[in-house]
């Protein structure tokens, strides 16, 4: 049997890994199909995967499915109900940064590398007369450095995916203040198959039916996505395209 | 521009009474509180139009900050929102750029339903479907105070300039 390759975007949050295990599993028996999961660590790695041309289904961050969809040949199907793609900003509960209009020009803000969570972020500082230039970047490997550098007092604030933020220990957070939390709602991460996969419509039918079942609710929980996957047309697609197309200056 | 919009109900808070004429001739009574509404925090208000400038699609924040309710708004022009204070040229310089297939940026001010009004950063892209543009995309950010009073110094000039 043929195996066909499927890719998880790098910015779900950790423990959300077994979940992904989980969730490619269920779907291969009961699409019968081989998918072997690929989970790069970074958007250096998925970029480099993508390009050696061999993977057929992705779960994308709305800002690559954009050059996937208009680009690469990949189409979307499916998006997660109910999970829309938000962000944090937060700074140090010790120190005097208590509100955005606290964030001055030559602030360190601390992040992980998400393009996605960047560009909310910078859009939500824009009420406060901060462009991206106007900051000092610090970029670190995970959400959680970017966490103790800003609880140190080596960034002045952090940008957070928020399902990550909001998963942080109460130790982590007691230690933060949020500035203002990303509430867009139509900006999700979305399922997207190449458009000459042959196999769309099984394994599309296994995975709008996981929730259905108690092994399927359990991996979608596992995910953070309790209600599961609904269908998304291209038109839908495209809307979501042309919501990231306003955002990107 | 689609059907012409009826006059606007007078509010309960006092307000200025102004006739607006849009650009297809047409006019409507609407009311100027000069009460100011924030705008949401961390949102986004989306609203998508058809290519003659009627609303298709609106979202929550849309409908919240508006003080329409759905129904009100859908199958209505979006010009349903036009403040007085905003100059017929911001328009024009709009339209003419979506209708072109480019990408449109303003600051704008507009019209709640009870005479209150908004700030928004507005960017309006051409939603293009297989090559060819079937409708606009409009999404509003929070735009800076800085921003808002430059783009009021702005525009009452350009007010000026239009009635003289």
């Amino acid at each position: 049997m043929t195996t066909h390759n499927m890719l998880i975007a790098p910015d779900f949050s950790p423990e959300r890994f077994a979940g992904w295990h989980m969730f490619n599993i269920l779907i291969q028996k009961r699409a019968n199909l081989n998918m072997h999961l690929n989970m790069p660590a970074s958007h250096a790695e998925q970029e480099a995967l993508i390009d050696a041309g061999d993977i057929q289904v992705i779960y994308a961050n709305p800002f690559d499915a954009a050059t996937l969809i208009r680009e690469q040949g990949y189409r979307a199907v499916a998006r997660p109900i109910g999970k829309s793609d938000e962000m944090v900003i937060a700074a140090s509960a010790n120190s005097d940064i208590n509100c955005l209009e606290d964030l001055t020009a030559g602030s360190t803000i601390s992040m992980a590398n998400n393009r996605d969570v960047k560009l909310i972020g910078l859009r939500l500082l824009e009420a406060v007369d901060l462009e991206e230039a106007d900051l000092n970047w610090t970029v670190t490997e995970t959400y959680q450095a970017a966490a103790r550098q800003v609880i140190k007092g080596d960034s002045q604030a952090g940008f957070f995916l928020a399902e990550v933020f909001h998963s942080f220990s109460r130790l982590t957070k007691t230690q933060l203040n949020v500035l203002i939390e990303s509430d867009l709602a139509d900006i999700s991460h979305v399922l997207l198959i190449k458009e000459d996969f042959p196999d769309t419509e099984i394994l599309m039918n296994a995975i709008l039916n996981l929730h259905n079942d108690d092994d399927g609710k359990e991996a979608l929980t596992e995910l953070g996505m309790p209600q599961g996957f609904e269908p998304m047309s291209e038109e839908d697609a495209e809307f979501m395209l042309d919501l990231m197309e306003t955002l990107m200056d | 521009m689609g059907s012409p919009l009826p006059d606007a109900n007078k509010p309960d808070m006092p307000s200025e009474q102004i006739t607006l004429t849009y650009h297809d001739g047409t006019s409507r009574i609407v009311y100027d509180s000069g009460v100011e509404r924030p705008y949401p925090d961390g949102k986004l208000i989306v609203s998508r139009t058809d290519l003659d400038g009627i609303l298709t699609h609106v979202n929550d924040a849309f409908v919240e900050i508006s003080g329409y309710g759905v129904d009100e708004l859908i199958s209505q022009p979006q010009s349903i929102l036009r403040h007085p204070d905003m100059p017929k040229a911001a328009y024009k310089d709009l339209w003419a750029t979506a209708e072109s297939g480019q990408k449109w940026h303003g600051y704008v001010k507009n019209l709640c339903k009870d005479g209150s009004h908004y700030w928004v950063y507005a960017t309006v892209v051409p939603n293009v479907r297989h090559g060819k543009t079937v409708g606009y995309t409009s999404v509003r950010r929070k735009p800076s105070r800085s921003k808002i009073e430059a783009a009021i110094a702005q525009y009452a000039d350009m007010k000026q300039n239009e009635e003289g």
